[in-house]
């Protein structure tokens, strides 16, 4: 250090060396030595890939970080969350030679890493290793990037773990306003403002993973920058000889769309009364880096949330007391419009007064222009810490290559450097009113209404946000190679359990007599005796006695017809009843039985004991008793005769042999979570010789 | 298998050839009146990273006082005589004036039953007027913005139940700046806008605990584990306590436990280390010698059996699994810590793979070695988070069954050998920031007496075996010093 240490008092005494400054205005800062910035080299191997290189000998280390032009902007609108489980698996679900556990513990023993990651507007994939274990660690981070294997069991645990995490979503209140504003500012149909929902879960297939891959995985779509322990020439040499094999092709990655911009302004609310403070989210939509007041906007944004000195932090948390965590920010990004964006958490009680102060703080800035000490203070902070951008060499790496990518000039950072010197008080003003619009504020709070102090209601109208997480349409079974080989398993073993498969194809019709003990129902409690007919491979005849008299219904799948009492008589099904029909005649036993024999039917397991078993629209759960291998239960959903769904449960016990092949002569069941009745055969009469015509004459017709 | 034989030596090697180099980076020496110095030289960019170890913490707080060592961290940021007022001599006879206001309030209210709400009322509204005029000579967080006009950045402070640390940054040419700003608040500091703060210390508790199932789950399950030990009192102390903190309390706290001897100092980046002493003897030297302040006495008595807990919370459920074990200083706790790390380290840990990977019962499963400080005798932490459908029963069951087969069984060779190398490598990547040289090694100097420690611990490690840690595991992991915790919803129509 060349500093001479000595300050000038305003009398112009020295003072000895051994003194104290008596004030920090006392002391005098040279200038900071000229700052060394690493220049990567870039260099473009053979199969296209841009990369960048940058030694660094501090310590024996070597590591890097390739950006890849995709994004969760790429997902399909129904399956969202699709690039972000692709990436995940992409590591987890190993390559074409090793499994992930493989490569989890191969990586672990050198303490080295391999991760790959999904954001809105770029993939990345990064290693980190001990240098000896440099050219091992290489291959690996080589081989996920070009032979990954999207292995079934990771994307279950990667879908599980999910489902876990939607369901916890709401669990801490400080997290809710920041992705509920969002949703607001962003919309729901983009990846700004999107949350993967349950339903969503049930759409992403190992295929989807392995197409999103090779369409956006290719050598000329890769940028890579290492930096380490390592000689420039030789590193580059090394890539060439690892990546010689990678050679795929694919057309130029499009444009991410844009963002639409449609202000939701606004106070929306949601409870939660296990809180003893209220969260808040207040924003607008933003700008970009390139924006030509960015720097200027960054000051205002600062002067008014950020650090210690801000307005904000002055007034609501040091004056008031209010607030321990009160921040303001202009959150820019490289390509697409961030946000302006106030957040922090106040006791319930001042709730609707923070909100307040927070407002008054806001207009100040828009009308009236900031103090000379507060620019200057603001610009210093921003120009005086600059150094620190330049601190390590992976910062500057990491910069350059941003930039790259972005398409932002080399010298981006100091153009921001000069701009931040030339803002003025009337440049902050400016910006304030023509960027911070209360009109098109979004207001988010949670928290606990029953002990504010003033209600939410006094700042305007209030809209209440429904946090409620929803369900999927139907528990889906993911089809892949795995779960349709258990399915297949499962139900053969059931067959085997039942008689034997073609025992069970052998049968061509049977009549089955039983009572039906309803209990609820529309009609109160009842008995009802039926008797069911049924042809293969699926004509279906119903005949029930009611104490108002006797109902038929006849169906072969396409269309029907019901024979009620008088005075209705005869009539077609209507649409209801038969889709309910089409439900019995494609969950009857023995055909469901056979679902894996038939092509137009999918059998996937869903878990260790159950299958889910669908044709076209039509879809059940079986589970299965693990100790018999017979089938216990069937859960499909049913719409009722005014179009409400509800979720079917029919649980069968009883299972006796009639003819060679083992039925069921008990159910129990459940309709909507309620015991809805029970079933008890009487008799069951197998390949009983029925006639197609005879089942389908209505009762009125003369034989 | 000579190749794997080498294999492992190799990075023993690296950290041996470590020492030797980094020592050289390092200059310590302590000032006639105890404090302690660590500059450690890193010529990479013109930046140095300080940090403020002071061996006082929750841990410290007298009873009633709980919060006081986190209170004090707070007002460290509020100044001095000259940095802050806009005059002294007015604001310093206004400060005294709200304390005699205070006292006359308490005396009302110590009154009790006898005490008269009327002449309650007229104090605090006295007290009130007291504390207004008191803040108009205030220059608002006048500390934090020269430091940050100045270009400080990463400023902070935190309160731990064994220490409290100060921390930032500044360019290479602010560094007498900071030797200014960090003697003079340790020196003299003002204790302004005390009330305020308090409010503000308040509003941290409700963000961090109270308002956090996470939060309200570690404190119940701390208040259950310890019986008598600070330990039992996360560092944010009571809510009661802090609404009734008064300022003499902090100032009082302040002068037992930020004598010199008590601090440690670590300034990492570019600077030159003879200068830098030249400055500290300047600055720190004029911090008067004193007495080291008391240890704490209360050793927790042998916990006699299983303890649970429940908590209500409209959450998802959440599991934390306590076993009592002893301090930094036991010679188990390096079996201890590699044993947790087999256990959860990585995607390798045994609890990793066995209940988030391949029974996929939980969504994140781990331990923590020691919890949650380890100067005195503490907890081998476990948490778990079940997974949608699955019960904390089912997971709790679970971990007892990995706990068991530990204890049962040696975990294989392989496993230790791939701990010993990730621990190694994790102090080499450790060594590149400022920041963390500057924190870790007044972290190991304060606590084991050598900054050295942080290299040569690696060779206890070395020194681990499988049977180490099964015995450890057998040791420690029993069920008569387990604390079980859990959230649970809420009954229905229970009392809010």
């Amino acid at each position: 250090m060349k500093r001479v240490l000595l300050a000038l008092s305003a009398a112009g005494v020295m003072l000895a060396q051994t003194a104290v400054a008596p004030s920090y205005k006392d002391l005098k800062y040279p200038p900071l030595p000229q700052v060394k910035i690493p220049v990567p080299t870039p260099v473009t191997l053979s199969n296209g890939m841009r990369v960048f290189l940058l030694e660094d000998h501090e310590l024996p280390l070597v590591r890097g970080i390739a950006l890849i032009r995709s994004g969760n902007l790429f997902d399909p609108p129904d399956k969202k969350g699709l690039s972000e489980f692709m990436a995940e698996v992409m590591r987890s679900g190993g390559t074409k030679t090793k499994t992930g556990d493989q490569i989890d513990e191969e990586l672990e023993n050198m303490a080295a890493s391999v991760e790959s990651g999904m954001e809105e507007t770029s993939a990345s994939m990064s290693f980190s290793a001990l240098k000896e274990n440099a050219d091992t660690v290489l291959k690996v981070f080589k081989d996920v990037m070009t032979a990954p294997e999207f292995r079934e069991d990771k994307l279950d645990l990667a879908i599980t773990q999910t489902r876990s995490a939607i369901a916890r979503r709401n669990d801490e209140a400080g997290g809710i306003p920041d992705r509920e504003l969002m949703r607001i500012l962003y919309g729901p149909t983009t990846p700004y403002g999107w949350q993967v929902e349950y339903e969503d879960l049930n759409h992403i297939h190992r295929q989807d993973l392995i197409d999103f891959y090779q369409r956006y995985y290719f050598p000329k779509n890769v940028m890579l920058a290492v930096y380490g322990d390592f000689k420039v020439d030789e590193m580059k040499q090394k890539l060439e000889a690892v990546f010689a094999d990678w050679k795929v092709e694919q057309p130029p990655v499009p444009k991410f769309p844009e963002v639409a911009m449609k202000p939701a302004p606004g106070i929306y609310f949601a409870e939660k009364d296990d809180v003893t403070q209220t969260f808040f989210a207040i924003g607008e939509l933003g700008g970009t880096l390139r924006d030509k007041d960015y720097a200027a906007l960054q000051v205002a944004a600062n002067i008014l949330g950020q650090g210690f000195t801000s307005r904000l932090m002055s007034q609501i948390r040091t004056k008031l007391g209010y607030a321990y965590d009160i921040s303001a920010q202009w959150a820019a990004n490289y390509d697409h419009p961030g946000t302006f964006r106030i957040g922090g958490s106040t006791k319930s009680q001042s709730t609707t007064e923070t909100l307040q102060a927070i407002r008054v703080e806001l207009d100040k800035m828009r009308t009236a222009e900031v103090t000379d000490r507060e620019l200057n203070e603001a610009k210093e902070g921003v120009l005086n810490s600059f150094v620190f951008f330049f601190d390590s060499p992976a910062k500057t790496l990491n910069r350059v290559m941003r930039y790259e990518y972005f398409g932002y000039p080399k010298d981006f950072l100091f153009q921001y450097q000069k701009a931040i010197q030339a803002v003025t008080r009337a440049d902050v003003l400016r910006v304030a009113k023509e960027h911070f619009l209360p009109e098109n504020l979004a207001i988010v709070a949670v928290g606990n209404p029953k002990e504010f102090g003033k209600p939410l209601s006094a700042l305007g109208k209030v809209n209440t946000l429904d946090l409620t997480i929803p369900e999927p349409k139907a528990e889906g079974a993911k089809v892949g190679a795995d779960s349709l080989a258990k399915g297949k398993a499962l139900l053969e073993r059931a067959q085997q359990a039942m008689g034997g498969a073609d025992k069970l194809a052998a049968v061509k019709d049977f009549v089955m007599s039983a009572e039906m003990d309803l209990q609820g129902g529309p009609m109160g409690a009842m008995k009802i005796k039926q008797v069911n007919r049924w042809i293969a491979p699926g004509t279906f005849r119903q005949d029930q006695i009611l104490p108002m008299g006797t109902i038929v219904a006849y169906s072969d799948g396409k269309s029907g017809w019901l024979a009620l009492p008088p005075p209705q008589g005869v009539m077609a099904m209507p649409a209801p009843v038969l889709a309910q029909a089409r439900g019995e005649i494609f969950r009857e036993w023995i055909p469901l039985m056979l679902s894996s024999r038939d092509s137009g039917r999918t059998v996937s397991a869903v878990d260790a004991n159950a299958v889910e078993i669908t044709e076209g629209s039509l879809k059940v759960r079986v589970e299965f008793d693990a100790a018999t291998g017979l089938p216990a239960r069937q859960i499909y959903s049913e719409t009722d005769m005014r179009g409400a769904p509800s979720e079917v449960k029919e649980t069968f016990s009883d299972w006796r042999d009639a003819g060679g092949v083992k039925l069921p002569f008990k159910a129990q069941i459940e309709q909507g979570g309620k015991k809805a009745g029970d079933l008890t055969v009487s008799e069951v009469k197998l390949n009983a010789g029925l006639d197609a015509a005879e089942l389908s004459r209505k009762p009125d017709a003369k034989k | 298998m000579k190749v794997r034989f080498l294999w492992l030596l190799l990075p023993a090697m690296l950290c041996a050839q470590s020492l030797k180099d980094f020592e050289k980076k390092v200059t310590e020496f302590s000032l006639p009146n105890g404090m302690r110095f660590l500059i450690i030289e890193r010529h990479e960019a013109p930046v140095v990273s300080f940090h403020t170890y002071v061996n006082v913490g929750s841990v410290d707080d007298p009873s009633g006082e709980t919060g006081i060592a986190h209170m004090f961290e707070h007002m460290a940021f509020k100044g001095t005589a000259a940095i802050g007022s806009k005059n002294w001599p007015k604001e310093k006879a206004a400060l005294a004036h709200i304390e005699e206001v205070y006292d006359r309030l308490d005396q009302e209210k110590r009154k009790g039953f006898r005490s008269d709400p009327k002449k309650i009322a007229a104090i605090e509204a006295e007290l009130k007027d007291a504390i207004s005029t008191a803040d108009s000579f205030v220059e608002e967080n006048e500390y934090d913005r020269i430091v940050e006009s100045n270009g400080g950045v990463g400023m902070n402070a935190g309160t731990g139940e064994d220490s409290t640390n100060y921390f930032y940054s500044f360019p290479e040419n602010r560094i007498e700046l900071w030797f200014y700003l960090e003697s003079e608040r340790f020196l003299h500091p003002v204790f302004r806008e005390f009330y305020k703060e308090r409010d503000v210390v308040r509003e941290e508790r409700r963000m961090r605990v109270e308002s956090n199932p996470q939060g309200r789950l570690v404190e119940a399950m701390l208040a259950t584990a310890f019986e008598a030990h600070p330990y039992r009192v996360m560092p944010g102390g009571w809510a009661s306590d802090i609404d009734n903190f008064r300022e003499p309390e902090a100032e009082q706290f302040y002068k037992k436990y930020y004598t010199p001897g008590n601090i440690t100092i670590g300034i990492a980046g570019d600077v030159n280390p003879a200068e830098a002493r030249r400055m500290a003897e300047r600055y720190f030297g004029r911090l008067p010698k004193a007495p080291l302040p008391p240890l704490v006495r209360t050793v927790e008595p042998k916990q006699e059996g299983e303890k649970r807990v429940a908590v209500d919370a409209a959450a998802q459920p959440f599991l934390a699994i306590a076993y009592k074990r002893p301090s930094q200083y036991s010679p188990d706790d390096a079996a201890l810590d590699v044993l947790s790390d087999v256990l959860s380290d990585g995607r390798t840990g045994i609890i990793y793979k066995e209940m988030v990977r391949d029974k996929k019962i939980a969504l994140g499963a781990g331990s923590q070695d020691t919890f949650p400080s380890g100067k005195y005798p503490s907890l081998f932490l476990f948490f778990v988070i079940p997974t949608q459908g699955h019960s904390l029963d089912e997971n709790e069951k679970a971990l007892y069954a990995i706990i068991e087969k530990v204890k049962k069984e040696k975990v294989d060779d392989a496993a230790i050998a791939r701990v010993r190398t990730k621990l190694r490598a994790a102090l080499i990547r450790k060594l590149d920031s400022n920041s963390g040289l500057a924190s870790e090694l007044c972290s190991y100097s304060a606590n084991f007496g050598d900054w050295r420690k942080l290299f040569t611990q690696l060779e206890e490690y070395d020194k681990v075996t499988a049977a180490d840690v099964q015995r450890v595991a057998q040791k420690y992991l029993i069920e008569s010093t387990r604390t079980v915790a859990y959230t649970q919803a809420p009954a229905e129509g229970g009392a809010k």
